[in-house]
């Protein structure tokens, strides 16, 4: 296929997974503000921001009050910069924009029910704001976008041919799935640690207020875990799930293993060099959550590894199939 | 709906009803069925046919500072009906036309007969910014150098008159389909008992006059649209075609010339590619040729295209056939190579580079309508009736500075069809846009893009100046 389709449609893509994983996380952190405790909710906060690469839109730290009564506020302020906030090219919004123009552009290549299904979402938000959500229950807003971006995929996996635009879409879509759950984690881990009352050993902390089991309903993970561990949270299991169980959906070994099969599927690269290089790194990645993660004594390190990796994997299958020099590409 | 306040106008041609209010036989049906429905269930129909467009995303775009703002051009519900003996004048017509236009295009880029015989001056043709000095000697597959034609098309008490040829990049063959399926959907009985012909195979037919076009007459050709890209007010129609043709959708920026081929980048390679259905305007095809600051272009495109490797649908150069003042010559040419008297006649056209065209249009400017010769989409035009003095004494200054840029025609009684505004029947003027292909022969699709001039009393349908759409039923005999 044309290369610029396939960039679409990988961009389509990682924008609509990107959209879908922060309302979850939006969706749990809005529903802490009813019940938990000023300083879970402040962590979850941290933790939000720390995984989108962006500060508050605070003048500094103090900024986020710790005391009760400002958290409301705060929350109102942090939810619409991540939610609508137009210079932030990571809100919700303007994910969900990406994701639908990059499929407005390339809807010849895609099914005309994942069209009208993912423009009605769009249609549905675009002239939304923060105060439209806030007044009654802004988690049911993160629950039917999520929900809208679910139906998406879902329409995808029934209609859609499966050519090389869905391996690129599948691609995109395990990229900034398997980039998003190390970042998260890694945030989480390090988030962990800046708490005041844990020890430097912290981020893998037992308790309520350390946030695993809002990071495990993030990748509804929740359930799994119960039927797979204990009602009781340990996050060292926690996380072992959520990097390295292959039954799970949404567990970073899971993505990668599909990243790596829709990979091996798609034709020969006419950049031979980079094509092998796809391959070996692709395995690489597998490789280490599968075979090294188990007895790895720094799993911080080791997921900083693999999210190194994912963003030069990116690099590469640009460089395979869609950047590459024509000068020196085979004519088919 | 109710016709009773419909307000008749002598004046004009009314395409449902005759002059003592009965309707035309051919759109009794219609009419009784339209009759039967309340205006509220009218209204939303109205709606929903507009919903659809929104929802369905069949858009344009217009990109202001903020943020792209995506507007759908308004469609009446109401359909217009052509009857089988109308539309079998203007297909006739539209044919003997496009037959003469191709031939007048293969001769001023060959011997210019028709120039040297005296029937067209030179300075016309050679004076024309649109004549490309680049295509001369140029041939071009089965003389077909326009293979896809938009001709606008007016109706008066003087029967059908072309008002312009569009050869360049015509647009709005979407809408023809778009407009269709969502009318067709809402009145299902009267539309199944009128028996009206398909449109929505246009796009495998464009398909069939585009592989005629093939290098060397190549089976299964590789076709792909060329695009200006998202940002272009078409840019859905474009996308909507290439799907139809099964062609890839591609900007300058995808193809390349190699060894005096076209390739386009896909993931496998390269691949070459045989026909190239363009949306983008000459200037911009190929910036060592054309305009060397276009981007959209790609770079030694008219060299393959001159060795005959790569099809360019239309070919480069066709805009000197749908220059203002060339077209007031197309009955002359259809005369001169055809041997034949036009089928459809031309609006009168006066030519402000000659003086008695100048005179003729300065005298006349409170009834004229004024158009510059390169001009389109109903811009920089000045209607004479209805700008002020001072309007028409600015403008009377244009002309003066550069004659020949202006040709003047007198203001047309375009014909009115009825609407739906504000829950009730009302006469508003109209149009349409059939779209004449031509491969190895003729073919034209039995339907149009019908615009309508949505304002009360407003002659101006160009949906850039509130111009709208309607679905135009062509019936079986």
């Amino acid at each position: 296929m044309l290369s610029r389709s396939a960039q679409g449609l990988y961009w389509m893509s990682r924008y609509l997974e990107r959209a879908a994983h922060l309302c979850r996380l939006l969706e749990l952190q809005v529903e802490a503000l009813v019940d938990r405790p000023a300083s879970m909710i402040h962590f979850g906060w941290r933790r939000i921001y720390a995984s989108q690469d962006r500060r508050p839109p605070f003048e500094d730290d103090a900024g986020l009050d710790e005391s009760d009564d400002f958290t409301l506020a705060d929350a109102y302020t942090l939810a619409g910069d991540l939610t609508f906030e137009r210079s932030n090219p990571e809100s919700i919004r303007n994910c969900l924009a990406a994701g639908r123009e990059n499929a407005r552009q390339m809807r010849h290549c895609i099914s005309a029910e994942m069209w009208t299904c993912l423009n009605l979402a769009w249609l549905r938000v675009r002239d939304l704001d923060i105060e439209d959500i806030w007044k009654v229950s802004p988690e049911s807003f993160y629950a039917r976008t999520r929900r809208d971006i679910d139906t998406f995929v879902g329409v995808a996996e029934a209609t859609m041919y499966r050519g090389e635009g869905w391996r690129f879409m599948q691609i995109g879509r395990f990229i900034e799935r398997a980039q998003r759950v190390t970042t998260v984690l890694l945030a989480q881990l390090a988030t962990g640690k800046r708490m005041p009352d844990t020890d430097p050993n912290a981020g893998l902390e037992t308790g309520p207020e350390t946030g695993w089991v809002a990071l495990l309903r993030t990748w509804q993970a929740f359930d799994a875990y119960r039927q797979r561990y204990s009602v009781e949270v340990r996050p060292d299991q926690a996380l072992d799930l959520l990097v390295a169980d292959p039954l799970l959906p949404g567990s970073l070994a899971r993505s990668l293993e599909t990243l790596v099969r829709e990979l091996a599927a798609i034709g020969p690269s006419p950049n031979a060099g980079a094509g092998a290089a796809v391959e070996r790194l692709a395995g690489r990645l597998c490789a280490l959550i599968r075979y090294e993660w188990p007895d790895h004594p720094d799993r911080p390190a080791l997921l900083a590894e693999a999210r190194a990796h994912c963003l030069h994997l990116h690099d590469l299958v640009s460089a395979a199939y869609i950047d590459y020099d024509p000068g020196e590409a085979p004519v088919r | 709906m109710n016709f009773d306040a419909y307000d008749l106008d002598a004046a004009f041609h009314d395409e449902m009803f005759l002059p003592d209010g009965m309707p035309r036989a051919h759109c009794r049906a219609l009419f009784d069925a339209l009759r039967r429905i309340s205006n509220d269930d009218l209204t939303g129909m109205q709606e929903r046919v507009t919903r659809s467009f929104s929802t369905e995303g069949i858009t344009f775009t217009v990109y202001g500072d903020d943020e792209a703002d995506e507007r759908i051009i308004p469609i009446d519900c109401v359909p217009r009906i052509v009857s089988s003996a109308d539309w079998r004048r203007i297909e006739s017509g539209l044919s003997q036309r496009i037959d003469a236009l191709n031939r007048f295009l293969e001769d001023v880029y060959g011997e210019a007969r028709i120039v040297s015989d005296g029937v067209i001056p030179a300075d016309l043709v050679r004076g024309c910014p649109q004549y490309r000095i680049e295509m001369r000697g140029v041939h071009v597959p089965h003389g077909t150098w326009i293979a896809v034609c938009g001709t606008d098309l007016v109706r008066t008490h003087d029967g059908f008159q072309v008002l312009e040829d569009n050869l360049r990049v015509p647009s709005g063959v979407s809408y023809m389909i778009a407009n269709r399926k969502v009318v067709k959907r809402n009145l299902r009985r009267v539309y199944r008992s009128c028996r009206v012909r398909e449109v929505e195979h246009y796009g495998s037919v464009l398909r069939e006059t585009l592989c005629d076009l093939a290098p060397g007459g190549r089976a299964d050709p590789c076709i792909v649209l060329l695009t200006p890209g998202v940002y272009n007010s078409a840019f859905y129609e474009h996308m909507f075609l290439a799907q139809e043709l099964g062609a890839a959708l591609v900007e300058g920026r995808d193809l390349l010339v190699r060894d005096g081929f076209v390739h386009m980048r896909t993931t496998e390679g390269l691949r070459r590619v045989d026909v190239i259905y363009r949306r983008i305007d000459d200037d911009f095809l190929d910036p060592l040729v054309f305009r060397p600051d276009s981007l959209l272009g790609v770079p030694g495109l008219l060299n393959a295209f001159k060795l005959g490797n790569v099809a360019l649908a239309n070919a480069p150069g066709t805009g000197v056939a749908d220059d203002k003042s060339v077209y007031a010559c197309v009955p002359d040419m259809i005369r001169y190579y055809l041997g034949e008297e036009p089928i459809l006649a031309n609006v009168e056209t006066h030519l402000c580079r000659r003086p008695e065209g100048l005179e003729y249009t300065l005298d006349n400017l409170e009834r004229l309508v004024v158009k510059r010769v390169g001009g389109s989409g109903g811009y920089g035009m000045l209607v004479g009736p209805h700008a002020t003095p001072a309007e028409r004494a600015a403008y009377a200054e244009q002309i003066r500075a550069d004659p020949a840029d202006f040709i003047s025609q007198p203001v047309l009684a375009l014909s009115r069809a009825p609407c739906l505004v504000q829950g009730r029947a009302e006469p508003r003027h109209v149009d349409l846009r059939p779209f004449v292909l031509r491969g190895r022969e003729t073919r034209i699709v039995p339907g149009a893009f019908c615009r309508v001039a949505l304002r009360r009393g407003s002659l101006v349908v160009n949906s850039s100046q509130g111009g709208g759409g309607k679905d135009l039923w062509v019936l079986e005999d």
